[in-house]
């Protein structure tokens, strides 16, 4: 049965939100649909979600499990809620079918993300099933806090890049997924809650996964509770895909073309390069550890910054926005670490904040408007499509003068752990912590070779606070990977004993953020380690 | 067999009884031991037997005989062989302690418990008086650190190790060198009670470990258990080439670490559980036939 469903909307607010939607994009929209049964469309992606709890791979785990069912039992009461408040009155709800290029796209987009991601790193297949029940819980989600607070939903494929730009960034630990649960509603609810009125619409404040993914940012953060979530690995492992920054990069060019975020992108990506290279200048060291851009913020600046309806209007605002955005993870970068924060949450945290601003950087840039300068150069007043394919034109040659540089996917200077000696010793700035921070990483990564040596570093003390149990942790940690010069720390620290990585650990110092290189024959591996400056490597290079 | 069998239990019920009384006497701390050994630990001294010496026996300062004579003991290995020239070497040892019994569950868990320590939660699972095994040649290092100072604190330990103790020795794995002279004592046996392997005398070719202290051997030179069979034995010494040497400066540090364990377990053949052996493992190795005795030392 179809009935149009103009006209029901009973509040400012509703016909805000839905002229706000009407005019983002040109979409497909059908007239409302209404039916009897369909108020117990909700029920059916509930029972989707449960069916899907006895997959292997939920049962596997008790309290992923229950989470399941938690979000099953939650969905369900409030479904009945619905259906005992409507049932005298059925048609009264319905479903306005608009299918958004912004959505479907993005969710192509993001599915190829995670598609070649997947192939390199096996948690994010585990994790598809997931993935998939939290698109099941938003829709049921989304739909019944719609029709909570007005008779029509937009169905289309809305909920899905917002679920799927969510765990791009961070998703929990099976023990602890209910939360993950509890982050999608916030989103949601977010967005239907926090709004807020521009330009005489009322229109919702943050990106919705940005301003879940901020929220859960700073709790985390407060709660120092980082190791209940993917979130440290998620940030890593991007970089295990070999060319990811050019795949990135295309797949950003397609978001670009279709949305005109070019600006936003670009001008981020482009002042985070320019910073990049003025530290180093200064200082003779990465400011990132081992890359211009790491990898997850490349990712965020395409997919998780770039909501056109959380952006500013124009495109000098979008270049100012960009800009603001690049500035910001640079500085929360340096922040967080020192206050001991996790340094992934850069690119998350400060979304929200530029979401928060963006009248105020419409404001700022409207003086501006009809600068005959700007209107040239495509930042004008309105955007339009040759200037946005312009503004491509200029990031293509410059994501491809960084490639020439080897700022992208090539080897980078910070991926070097003779570099960071060497600055260590020199005193340069940041270089003994990031040292520390590397040999840690690949002691977690089973090296024994980092792992003496950074239990080296603590039994010293040079460069950390001296702790003499904590090196004998990682001198034991060294010993059971078989590192004979850790077991010999262990048994009698009184004499360190230092020594050159053995093949094993040359396979995982060396991967440069990818893979390890468990199949590298040993000349290749030992011209590799030679290349990285590991001194050793090089005599050995002719003999073997 | 049923009337022989009611025999043998017959003393295993008599000890368990005597056991519960001592051990519901206050201030006794004695524990009684489930399976009845003879053995009795003191839980207030971390579980240490209940000996005059705290369970650890003087071995005297003087040489042996280390590694094997084909000539006396066709089972030899080629890794028991001194040197190129000769079969045997004669190394002098100053005096130390021995653990007469394998470090046992509850003196693991003792020190899990007051450290917290993470261990393999297989470790903890057999009874109180069975040897600790699924340990690492790093746990057992990490036990025998702590006992170190847990032992010097302890109101009741004997005057004679206190001076040990205060005059420089530690306690610790013992090298490949106190391991087989203990064993062996200054002549060279083929197994710590004699030259011929006597069934009983080794928990050897079975399916489990036993309690320590099982097997009493009266006629090993110092009156240890289990230097033959029941669990491998971690030592402090690298796995390298004899001659034996107690300075580890010339270790390779470019090979793989493999570290010595003695006496042979449960699961071996009998010459497995000659005193010569030389058992290698990875030190990250947890099995449930390995596991380690202590030494006072000042080596």
């Amino acid at each position: 049965m179809l009935s149009a469903s103009k006209g029901r909307n009973r509040s400012t607010s509703r016909r805000g939100a839905e002229a706000e939607n009407s005019r983002e994009s040109k979409s497909q929209q059908s007239p409302g649909i209404t039916h009897p049964h369909l108020l117990k469309v909700p029920g059916v992606f509930v029972l989707a979600l449960f069916l899907l709890s006895f997959t292997s791979r939920v049962q596997g785990n008790p309290i992923l499990l229950y989470s399941f069912w938690g979000a099953c039992l939650f969905l369900a009461g409030w479904q009945l809620l619905v259906l005992h408040k409507y049932s005298a009155q059925p048609l009264s709800k319905s479903f306005v079918i608009s299918l958004r290029p912004q959505h479907y796209i993005q969710t192509m987009v993001h599915l190829s993300v995670y598609f070649y991601w997947g192939m390199n790193w096996q948690p994010v297949q585990a994790h598809a099933i997931l993935l998939i029940a939290q698109v099941l819980f938003a829709y049921a989600f989304d739909i019944m806090l719609s029709w909570s607070r007005r008779d029509s939903y937009q169905f289309g494929f809305g909920p899905i890049p917002i679920i799927f730009s969510t765990n791009l960034f961070l998703w929990f630990h099976d023990d602890w997924f209910y939360l993950q649960f509890l982050m999608v509603g916030i989103g949601f609810l977010g967005k239907e809650f926090v709004r807020w009125n521009r330009d005489g619409r009322l229109v919702h404040i943050f990106n919705p996964s940005a301003f879940t993914l901020g929220l859960f940012s700073l709790v985390l953060i407060a709660t120092n509770t980082t190791d209940l979530t993917w979130g440290p690995q998620i940030a890593s492992t991007l970089s295990l895909a070999p060319g990811i920054y050019t795949y990135l990069f295309l797949g950003g060019l397609v978001v670009m073309y279709f949305f005109a975020i070019t600006l936003v992108s670009a001008s981020s990506a482009m002042v985070l390069f320019g910073l990049s290279a003025l530290y180093f200048s200064i200082t003779g060291v990465p400011y990132f550890l081992d890359s211009e851009i790491p990898t997850a913020v490349f990712l965020g600046l395409h997919l998780l910054v770039t909501d056109p309806s959380t952006s500013p209007r124009t495109p000098t605002g979008r270049l100012v926005f960009g800009i603001l955005y690049g500035l910001g993870v640079f500085v929360l970068y340096t922040l967080l670490s020192m206050i001991g924060a996790p340094t992934f949450y850069d690119k998350l945290l400060c979304v929200p904040l530029l979401n928060l601003s963006v009248q105020w950087i419409d404001r700022l840039v409207a003086p501006l408007r009809n600068h005959p300068l700007l209107e040239r150069w495509g930042l004008g007043v309105t955007l339009n499509r040759k200037a946005n394919l312009v503004h491509m034109g200029i990031w293509i040659l410059f994501f491809a003068w960084m490639s020439a540089l080897g700022k992208t996917d090539t080897r980078h200077l910070g991926d070097s752990l003779p570099f960071w000696e060497e600055a260590c010793e020199q005193g340069k700035p940041n270089a003994c912590n990031r040292l520390l921070l590397l040999e840690s990483t690949y002691c977690n990564d089973n090296s024994g070779w980092a792992c003496n040596a950074i239990g080296a570093e603590y039994y010293f003390g040079e460069h950390t606070e001296r702790d003499v149990d904590r090196a004998l942790g990682f001198f034991a940690r060294s010993c059971e990977l078989r590192f004979q010069a850790g077991c010999l720390n262990y048994l009698d620290s009184t004499g360190i004993r230092l020594a050159d990585p053995r093949p094993f650990d040359l396979r995982l110092l060396l991967r440069e953020g990818g893979q390890n290189l468990l199949d590298m024959p040993e000349p290749e591996l030992y011209q590799r380690a030679c290349e990285h400056g590991w001194a050793f490597a090089c005599s050995d290079t002719g003999s073997r | 067999m049923t009337g022989n069998r009611r025999y043998r239990h017959q003393p295993h019920f008599c000890i368990l009884l005597l056991g519960c009384l001592l051990a519901a006497i206050p201030g006794a701390g004695l524990i009684a031991q489930p399976e009845g050994t003879g053995v009795q630990f003191s839980e207030a001294n971390l579980s240490l037997p209940a000996d005059e010496s705290l369970g650890f026996v003087s071995i005297p300062a003087g040489q042996f005989p280390m590694g094997s004579n084909p000539l006396i003991d066709p089972m030899a290995f080629e890794n028991e062989r001194w040197s190129a020239s000769q079969r045997q070497g004669r190394v002098d040892m100053p005096q130390y302690y021995i653990a007469r019994y394998e470090t046992t569950v509850a003196q693991f868990r003792a020190f899990v418990e007051a450290t917290g320590y993470p261990v393999d939660p297989q470790a903890l699972t057999q009874p109180d008086n069975y040897p600790v095994s699924f340990v690492s040649w790093t746990d057992a290092l990490a036990y025998a650190r702590w006992l170190d100072g847990a032992l010097r604190t302890i109101p009741q330990l004997p005057v004679e190790l206190k001076k040990f103790l205060d005059d420089g020795a530690r306690v610790t794995l013992p090298n490949e060198a106190e391991w087989e002279k203990a064993a062996k004592g200054e002549q060279s046996r083929i197994y710590p009670w004699g030259n011929q392997f006597v069934s009983g005398k080794a928990n050897v070719n079975s399916s489990t470990p036993q309690a320590v202290g099982s097997v009493q051997c009266s006629d090993c030179v110092y009156g240890l258990s289990d230097m033959s069979g029941n669990v491998w034995e971690w030592t402090r010494s690298p796995y390298r080439e004899y001659p034996f040497d107690t300075d580890l400066t010339g270790v390779d540090l470019a090979d793989d670490a493999l570290w010595i364990m003695r006496g042979g377990s449960f699961s071996d053949e009998n010459n497995n559980a000659r005193t010569a052996v030389r058992g290698a493992a990875d030190p990250g190795a947890r099995r449930a036939f390995i596991g380690f005795r202590v030494v006072l030392s000042k080596d």
